[in-house]
């Protein structure tokens, strides 16, 4: 086992031509290390599921090139397949089967001798805790049961490497904690784990480093303590009156940087720290604007993205979710949708 | 989430993996007819319901000029009605392997180190096994009724293989399509030319009774040949011609489907 199990270099992936050309990912350059679990966040329809499947060999590289598990996904295709374990999006399983059967046919695809196929997958069924529903038809699973159910699938044949795409997204509080706490299990035990997400919570919590990613590019890299720490100043968010929040606007920026918010809030870096609280409500009243909502907030993940892209990913993930539905593609040369000629990222202020 | 841990035993790459990973993908395609059974009983009862139709009908029809020496008319439905069930069940066969595109159940077997080819030849086994039982039940529950198999129990056997082929030789055309689409509506919506292809042959009367335009279709149509191995077996009884009749031209018809269902397969893959 490769002490860099997931490498990629300036890879792309484009879709359609001429007018109709989307670079879904636009040179991506990736170094996971062994044992780690890093997470790759970003909005609907900025690459990330679409680089995962070029990592996983269900779509092939436009340019550039990847190794996963020592082996390059282009030309040694069956080799990552059998290194691998892959979670997609949607947890795609089908209804009719049961729990049992889905692992014991999965256990033949990768070639698991007869022998074992029960073994493990009761191990599985138990690891996940799905025991008591194995004979169930899957069409029956809630969907935090599908997904787990989806995880002990793609660990039948103990693969050294993990992806998860978005493994959490839709399910509710408690079965995404109890994802959680596989996932790191499965870390602990020894598995690379390179996972998908738009939640920045997930990100923060489980990851050991993280790549943003956005309109196909990567703009920051690192751990989430280094990230935040490269935002520096926290937060300030200010709500005023709508008719007084120009000149707010004004006031706020001579206490720091300008920062994206939501619509209809102000934020400022705050380059003097909470201290400046007190002097900006000053301000504030001094032009007269009604102060509705304050808010001081350490740096997030959000804030990264913020600073990288130049708009926040919170929020953002409900208004895309409607233009979801996959932005990879199903491999048939479709196009996600992310229009040609996106810029690289937006202004950095 | 605990559990202990158990030590895998990989099995070499190699024919025998392949025939275990083939059998299993067939072994899912027959799970999923028989759980269906709303969606495959309209495969089963249709044909029965038309060939009730034709002999109420047409049962005079059997002492035109042209007409073959038959007991009834009902003799002379049964091997259009194994070829229109079995034309109905392989489109269902074709939409489930188009759904699984959709629904990215495809993918994840694209995923897995599994053959390809594997992928496709279950759903195909599927479509087979299905065709073999359509046949089998036809020709079972129209003997009551009065149908009559010259050929004997080889020729129910026959024509049950038969089932099995034309299963197959239908299935890889629905299977190209959904490979081509990913789209079940567009495997659904081959039904109507199926349907319009199997109206011009001989499976609901003989090409020596039709005129014009119809007989030199039905002249040229495959399903003509498809039907009248099968119905062979039935009125005239065993003879090599009959039996080579109703294994060869679904066969034959397999070799053109499958290879279009394995190029689409190729098509799909390269486009990725």
């Amino acid at each position: 086992m490769t002490s860099t199990p997931i490498i990629s270099e300036g890879l792309v992936r484009h879709f359609g031509s001429g007018d109709k050309l989307v670079k879904a990912v636009d040179g991506v350059d990736l170094a996971v290390a062994e044992g780690e679990i890093f997470g790759f966040l970003g909005p609907n329809g900025a690459g990330k599921s679409t680089t995962v499947r070029m990592l996983t060999t269900l779509l092939r590289p436009t340019a550039g090139r990847a190794t996963v598990a020592g082996f390059d996904v282009a030309t040694q295709a069956n080799d990552v397949r059998r290194s691998i374990g892959v979670a997609l999006q949607d947890a795609a399983i089908d209804p009719l089967m049961t729990g049992r059967e889905l692992l014991d046919l999965q256990a033949v695809l990768y070639g698991i001798a007869p022998s074992a196929v029960k073994a493990r997958g009761d191990e599985l069924l138990e690891r996940v805790g799905l025991t008591g529903a194995a004979d169930r038809r899957v069409g029956t699973y809630s969907g935090g049961m599908r997904r787990r159910l989806d995880l002990a699938l793609s660990l039948i044949h103990q693969p050294t490497v993990l992806f998860l795409d978005e493994p959490t997204t839709g399910l509710d509080p408690m079965s995404r904690i109890t994802l959680w706490e596989e996932v790191r299990r499965l870390n602990r035990e020894g598995t690379t784990v390179l996972l998908t997400t738009q939640y920045l919570e997930e990100a923060d919590q489980l990851a050991d480093r993280v790549a943003i990613i956005d309109h196909g590019h990567i703009v920051s890299q690192g751990t989430p303590a280094e990230l935040k720490a490269g935002v520096g100043a926290p937060t300030l968010l200010v709500r005023v009156d709508v008719e007084r929040n120009d000149a707010a606007r004004d006031v706020l920026a001579r206490f720091g940087e300008l920062r994206p918010t939501a619509e209809g809030t102000l934020g400022v870096g705050l380059e003097g720290g909470p201290s400046q609280v007190t002097a900006v409500v000053r301000a504030l009243d001094e032009i007269g604007a009604h102060v509705h909502h304050l808010e001081l907030n350490e740096p997030s993940l959000d804030d990264v993205f913020a600073e990288a892209t130049g708009h926040r990913l919170e929020g953002a993930e409900s208004a895309a979710s409607g233009e979801a539905g996959g932005e990879a593609g199903r491999g048939d040369g479709s196009a996600p949708a992310a229009p040609a000629g996106r810029g690289r990222r937006r202004s950095r202020r | 989430m605990s559990a202990a841990t158990v030590t895998l035993v990989p099995s070499a790459p190699g024919r025998g993996v392949w025939w275990a990973q083939t059998w299993a993908m067939s072994k899912r395609s027959i799970l999923a007819i028989a759980r269906q059974p709303a969606l495959v009983m309209p495969s089963l009862i249709f044909p029965l319901f038309f060939a009730a139709l034709g002999t109420s009908s047409f049962g005079k029809a059997t002492v035109l000029p042209g007409f073959p020496r038959v007991n009834s008319f009902l003799d002379f439905s049964l091997a259009g009605s194994v070829v229109q069930g079995v034309l109905f069940g392989s489109v269902t066969g074709g939409t489930a392997l188009a759904t699984d595109i959709e629904l990215g159940f495809f993918d994840r077997l694209l995923a897995t180190p599994t053959s390809r080819v594997s992928i496709l030849l279950g759903r195909l086994a599927g479509a087979a096994a299905f065709g073999a039982f359509q046949a089998l039940f036809f020709t079972l529950v129209l003997i009551p009724f009065g149908v009559t198999i010259e050929a004997g129990l080889v020729g129910v056997l026959v024509i049950t293989l038969s089932g099995a082929l034309t299963g197959m030789g239908i299935g890889g055309f629905t299977a190209a399509m959904a490979l081509k689409t990913g789209s079940s509506e567009a495997v659904q919506g081959s039904f109507p030319l199926l349907f319009i292809a199997l109206f011009f042959s001989s499976a609901f009367f003989p090409r020596q009774t039709m005129q014009g335009v119809y007989r030199h279709v039905a002249n040229v149509n495959p399903m003509s040949y498809l039907v009248e191995g099968v119905r062979g077996l039935t009125i005239d009884g065993l003879t090599l011609g009959h039996v080579a009749g109703a294994l060869l031209v679904p066969a034959a018809i397999g070799v053109v489907s499958i290879g279009l269902s394995l190029r689409a397969l190729s098509g799909r893959l390269a486009a990725r």
